[in-house]
């Protein structure tokens, strides 16, 4: 039991720092805090609750990838206003925020451009959700197809690393990458 | 999945994102989310104590009653809210599960009443949380062997059925010797005899003087030799004749010989027969002679007379694994001090330690603080070793013993539980017999009322006297059960009047009455009637002046001279006072044939041959 105890700012501030509503933020903070009520998460917790949604695999690499996109202070903790904010510009940014927040999903190690290995990383942990039991069956080398071609779709000038104009370029010109950013629009 | 957890869902959504710029191919369509605008308070009422949570909330568990449509049928109109007429305490748990995803059993709570509560708001039982459940099993355990108990007890005393076969009455005479006398007796004459058996096993080895013409004592049985065979033979034949007894009124054979007390039983009375079959054949005297140690298992049989001795091997057996534990350890600690001490004494001179399971002897007796001194060390390594082994030896039997006396202290008080319930149920039994006379005389008096107000409207055309002053329910209820008679052409009577009937009033015709809701002897009452079956006499009714007092007759077809003796009746009506729970009256039914005799036409004086009269005593 963690004793530490925080209170996020005034709901009128997170209003204005995020395109949430009210009542959206008074949902979204109703269950942040039933999960967590110590009022901040912390990876393992972070992990667990990604676990439920995927029982079959093993999500706790993708959880943690996206733990690290979270925390933007880098302090090992998510508190609501983390939370609140990357969830508004997922949900209610524009295009362009969107892109850039999973640019920064992708790049591990934030200096601005995605490495194969990286996006390897990545690669394997969304392969890892899927479990064993998969149809067809989970070959090994399918991660790293599937970045070979990601690679091949994005790093316009083949210089071996996917930057993040090569990034916005070619995701805006791919309609179904378009489509899909829109597609969890109203979750909340 | 967990309620709170399911509240992140839309973040997980959300976060779905990332996969978007590696996917190649279209993501599919999401679900529409009509029911978006649906959050609201919802407003719980349990017996006065309000409860408010959102509806979502409730609908996270849809195949409960709060979280489905169900709950439409507890909607209040005028107030708004959901009325539930349950407990509110237990109903706060409930709403937790709701909202926590986990739930929890209070202690205090009775265990049954919780169930219901579970039961009513369509919960089922096995999602409570780790914290509670083991608490929540034990207690619905030590529920089920209560309830188990109370219906052995109800098998047991309450039917006494006279057409039990032979078999069986055997059967039941030898389980509960208190059921008839004979069983008491045999019961005790058996006990007696092992007793006698047993001592005659220990006194024929006491030496009891010389012959003149012999120079070694002789015990006592090799002195009286014809005297103790005979006894030996008596109890013997004894105790066949029971075994053989149980053997035929045993329910289950197989079962019966199987059981731990006919395996006793069998043992104590073989050696006498194995004696009787190889007499003086020396080779195998000698295993005879271990027969005859056998005999002394015949002490066992009085666990049957003693529950302690029941409870004490029971315990026992369920603390098999904690003495084999005990056994184990102590059989290493012995192999390893053995060793020990073995070669600690080795080099010393003449030393009893001659080889391990030798010193086997002495580390068993210092283990077990019991130091006979025949074997001690000499050596001061010995004697370092000796000390330890001592001091280890209480060390390991002291850790199982506690177990194994608290396994006995719980099985002790669980019987001692039993003897009480049972001594209680008599008080609990005769309170809710008194109850149900009091409901029946209730509706005895309803009756009466009832007909005299009838009778006087129709005489006097008004009613003279107004409804007793009973409470709605009962005389519906009464009004109810009035109806039943009318239908099935029979009356309710309480247990003195039935019993008065059969004795007094022969009446024709009674072909086998029974009680039907009666709990105590109806048998008794069947066949005191059954007998009363073949007599046939006229009923004449007395006229109104010899009528008693304090008794109404009530026929099955009111006629005019009856009228006037109820008319004169009238101021003997008691006021009805009905403040007890009504309960279900004992009902007799004469089951009459509904031959219908000339003789039962309106006329003043009539004999009747029907059996349906039956005499009501007012209060």
């Amino acid at each position: 039991m963690s004793t530490v105890r925080y209170r996020p700012e005034g709901l009128d501030n997170l209003v204005q720092q995020t395109n949430f509503s009210k009542k959206e933020l008074q949902v979204l903070y109703r269950g942040f805090k039933n999960e967590c009520p110590s009022g901040v998460v912390n990876e393992d917790t972070f992990k667990s609750i990604y676990s439920h949604f995927f029982p079959q695999g093993d999500s706790s690499m993708y959880a943690h990838f996206l733990f690290e996109a979270f925390d933007t202070h880098n302090n090992g903790l998510v508190s609501f206003e983390d939370f609140a904010v990357s969830l508004s510009i997922i949900l209610r940014g524009s295009i362009t925020d969107k892109l850039n927040w999973a640019f920064n999903l992708y790049d591990l190690n934030k200096d601005g451009c995605i490495t194969r290995e990286e996006m390897t990383d990545i690669m394997h942990s969304i392969y890892n959700m899927m479990g064993k039991h998969t149809y067809p069956s989970m070959r090994d080398s399918a991660p790293k197809e599937h970045v070979d071609r990601f690679f091949q779709k994005m790093d316009k000038n083949k210089d071996g690393v996917v930057t993040i104009e090569e990034f916005l370029e070619t995701c805006q010109k791919d309609e179904n990458i378009m489509h899909s950013m829109h597609l969890f629009d109203n979750v909340i | 999945m967990a309620a709170g957890v399911a509240a992140w869902l839309p973040f997980a959504r959300a976060a779905a994102i990332g996969w978007m710029p590696v996917a190649s191919t279209p993501m599919p369509i999401p679900p529409q989310d009509k029911r978006k605008a649906q959050d609201g308070l919802i407003i719980l009422n349990v017996s006065g104590t309000k409860f408010q949570t959102w509806r979502t909330t409730l609908e996270r568990y849809p195949d409960t009653l709060l979280g489905s449509t169900e709950r439409d049928f507890f909607f209040h109109e005028e107030t708004s809210e959901y009325f539930f007429d349950r407990d509110p305490d237990i109903f706060r748990h409930i709403l937790n599960f709701y909202r926590t995803g986990k739930l929890h059993y209070p202690r205090q709570e009775c265990i049954s009443a919780y169930d219901e509560e579970l039961a009513f708001f369509g919960i089922i039982p096995e999602i409570i949380g780790d914290c509670c459940y083991e608490e929540y099993k034990d207690r619905r355990r030590e529920n089920a062997e209560r309830l188990q108990d109370d219906e052995e007890m109800d098998m047991n005393n309450d039917v006494t059925p006279v057409n039990l076969t032979f078999r069986e009455y055997l059967w039941r005479a030898f389980e509960n010797p208190h059921t008839s006398t004979l069983a008491l007796v045999f019961y005790y004459v058996t006990g007696f005899f092992i007793a006698i058996s047993v001592m005659a096993n220990v006194v024929e080895t006491v030496p009891c003087g010389t012959l003149p013409n012999r120079s070694k004592e002789m015990s006592c049985g090799d002195r009286y030799a014809l005297a103790f065979f005979c006894l030996d033979t008596a109890c013997v034949m004894i105790f066949t004749v029971e075994y053989l007894l149980r053997l035929i009124a045993a329910p289950s054979r197989c079962k019966f010989m199987k059981s731990v007390m006919s395996v006793i039983d069998v043992v104590a009375i073989m050696p006498y027969y194995i004696g009787l079959v190889m007499t003086d054949n020396d080779q195998v005297s000698g295993a005879f002679v271990t027969l005859r140690v056998f005999r002394v298992f015949r002490i066992f049989k009085f666990s049957r007379h003693s529950a302690g001795l029941r409870i004490l091997g029971y315990t026992l057996k369920s603390c098999a694994s904690e003495l084999g534990f005990l056994l184990f350890s102590l059989t290493m600690a012995i192999i390893i001090f053995a060793t020990v001490m073995f070669y600690a004494e080795k080099g010393s001179t003449a030393t009893k330690f001659t080889s391990i399971p030798a010193a086997f002897w002495y580390t068993i007796v210092t283990m077990t603080t019991l130091g006979y001194g025949d074997m001690v060390p000499k050596t001061i390594v010995g004697k370092v070793f000796g000390s330890i082994c001592s001091l280890s030896g209480v060390l390991v039997i002291a850790l199982p013993v506690p177990v194994i006396v608290s396994n006995f202290s719980r099985i002790y008080h669980q019987s001692q539980r039993a003897e009480k319930r049972r001594a209680q149920r008599k008080t609990r039994l005769a309170r809710i017999r008194a109850a149900k006379i009091r409901g029946t005389n209730a509706y005895m008096r309803y009756k009466q009322n009832g007909l005299l107000i009838d009778a006087l409207e129709e005489v006097a055309g008004q009613a003279l006297v107004g409804k007793a002053a009973s409470p709605p329910f009962e005389s519906q209820h009464h009004h109810l059960l009035h109806c039943l008679e009318k239908t099935t052409n029979h009356e309710f009577v309480d247990e003195q009047t039935f019993q008065a009937n059969c004795m007094e009033i022969s009446v024709v015709n009674k072909s086998g009455s029974r009680t039907s809701s009666l709990s105590s002897s109806p048998h008794g009452l069947s066949s005191c009637c059954s007998r009363r079956h073949r007599k046939k006499s006229s009923f004449s009714l007395p006229s109104t002046n010899n009528q008693e007092l304090s008794t109404i007759q009530i026929r099955e077809r009111p006629v005019s001279n009856s009228r006037s003796s109820l008319n004169a009746k009238l101021d003997k009506t008691m006021p009805l006072k009905c403040d007890e729970a009504y309960i279900s009256p004992s009902m007799v039914r004469l089951s009459a044939p509904v031959a219908t005799s000339s003789d039962d036409t309106s006329t003043a004086t009539t004999t009747y041959s029907q059996s349906n009269i039956v005499r009501v005593s007012a209060l």
